[in-house]
């Protein structure tokens, strides 16, 4: 174990974030010109409707088919669900708020859509449903990441600058040992909590006409 | 030999810059990340140093590094560089931007075949040098390095010398299994290492934006036997997370759609609002 001790967990252990645990950390704000409040809603509402929603979001650290789809299939396996995890923050996204019509799993097949999602802005999107607010604590020290070109590296060294998002496991051993940057323990605050469902994160696109 | 000099670095840079502009954007599922341009100044003039009057084959380029290489010399930026350059590149974007900065700068000696390493190198023992800068193997134990590096061994007929740009980090433990894993790899081939350079370059990486690479360099033992063809790589356990974990090839090549105004600002980017 890191140098989050087993006090910490006992006292502040959540059914999410929790030893052993995947987790999509990202931090979420205004995006494409739309307020969280006004996003939390309207895909409240699309789960309603569809059964799940498509969660827009940019960037190579949560890449739809190098990332989230084998860290997710991986805790699939061993009959785990991984939670998106958000903390949220101030934010200017400017993207335009274009609508996405067209989704793919792989990059090649391409299928519409349901007319019941938005997808606004974005390049990927993660499947999920039960989108709910919270109030828990993420202790970055006790993360690693869990796949990629910076497997092993300790969240709290790892998020900083661009890097506002990524595949994290909670709670077990570093590959960088009891190192991390900065010397203090860093605690995040989740405010915003869902199941990341199957197909877990899919590349969107609108399609030109 | 030519002698070497201080090169302008001004125009260096300008020069580089020329090539950026050529080049297609990356596709980050097959590892397309692109060296910054700092560094592709330093590393050109270092290849073009390394490379002086040899026949050399790029396995893979989506950098341009190739380009860079025959273009410092034609400017007359540095007075040394290979003879020939040749890129063997999946991707026909790549190949074709080659193709066309050689023609419009009549780089003479610069070419580019389509070419996907999982099939038999097409020009084996044809080349003095090999050059790469694969995707570097996080998830295979750098496997896929060693693919590249094989198709520069039957590139110069397993003779010369070879250049392999990969992963180097002080912390993370895969980069430093990675270099073990290809340098044994090459020693079994029949190669030394000759020199490594460690953290050479930075790169527009997005998910790890702190990693370096290293340029590793070997050269054949004398003894050295000359394997006879090249073959199809089909061994799974070779192919399995190629370009990352669940992400095995499946694209032979990667093709170009064919536009108008090519490196220009495409006509669906934008739309035109005229002064009333």
């Amino acid at each position: 174990m890191m140098s989050i001790p087993w006090k910490y967990w006992s006292e502040n252990m959540s059914k999410i974030i929790k030893p052993g645990a995947g987790i999509i950390y990202m931090k979420v704000g205004t995006h494409a010109q739309e307020t969280l409040d006004d996003i939390i809603s309207r895909k409240t509402k699309e789960i309603e409707q569809t059964g799940f929603a498509f969660w827009g979001y940019g960037g190579g650290t949560c890449h739809p088919e190098t990332m989230v789809q084998p860290f997710a299939k991986d805790y699939a396996e061993r009959g785990q669900t991984i939670y998106l995890c958000m903390q949220e923050m101030e934010s200017k996204h400017f993207a335009y708020p274009v609508r996405a019509d067209e989704y793919s799993i792989d990059g090649i097949r391409w299928e519409t859509i349901p007319a019941t999602i938005n997808v606004l802005g974005s390049r990927y999107a993660l499947a999920i449903k039960d989108l709910q607010k919270e109030d828990l604590e993420l202790p970055l020290d006790a993360t690693k990441v869990a796949l990629g070109n910076s497997i092993g590296a300790i969240g709290s060294n790892y998020i900083r600058g661009k890097v506002d998002k990524a595949c994290l496991e909670v709670g077990v051993e570093s590959a960088e040992g009891e190192s991390h940057s900065g010397g203090t323990e860093k605690i995040l605050h989740i405010g915003l909590v869902a199941k990341v469902v199957p197909p877990y994160a899919v590349y969107v696109r609108n399609s030109v006409k | 030999m030519a002698a070497y000099h201080e090169i302008d670095l001004r125009a260096a840079v300008n020069a580089i810059s020329d090539v950026i502009q050529n080049r297609p954007r990356p596709i980050r599922i097959f590892d397309q990340i692109y060296m910054k341009a700092g560094d592709m100044v330093l590393q050109s003039e270092f290849v073009a140093r390394w490379a002086d009057g040899k026949k050399l084959a790029f396995i893979g380029d989506g950098d341009s590094i190739s380009v860079c290489v025959a273009y410092l010399k034609a400017r007359g930026i540095v007075n040394y560089g290979p003879t020939e350059i040749v890129l063997f590149d999946f991707d026909e974007r790549i190949c074709n931007a080659v193709e066309r900065f050689a023609d419009s700068e009549r780089l003479e000696g610069l070419k580019a075949r389509l070419y996907n390493c999982l099939d038999a190198f097409p020009e084996v023992g044809c080349f003095d040098y090999s050059y790469t800068n694969p995707p570097w193997g996080a998830s295979n134990g750098g496997e896929s390095v060693c693919v590249f590096v094989q198709r520069g061994m039957e590139a110069t007929g397993y003779r010369g010398e070879a250049l392999v740009v990969i992963a180097d980090d002080d912390v993370l433990p895969w980069p430093k299994q990675v270099l073990a894993r290809v340098q044994k790899f090459a020693i079994e081939s029949g190669y030394f290492v000759q020199k490594m350079m460690p953290k050479m370059h930075a790169y527009h990486l997005d998910d790890a934006p702190e990693l370096r690479s290293c340029n590793l360099m070997f050269k054949a033992t004398p003894e050295s036997v000359t394997p006879v063809g090249s073959s199809a790589i089909i061994d799974p356990n070779r192919l399995a997370n190629f370009y990352g974990r669940g992400a095995g090839p499946r694209v032979r090549y990667i093709r170009e759609k064919r536009r108008l105004e090519y490196g220009k600002a495409h006509d669906d980017e934008y739309s035109l609002e005229i002064l009333e």
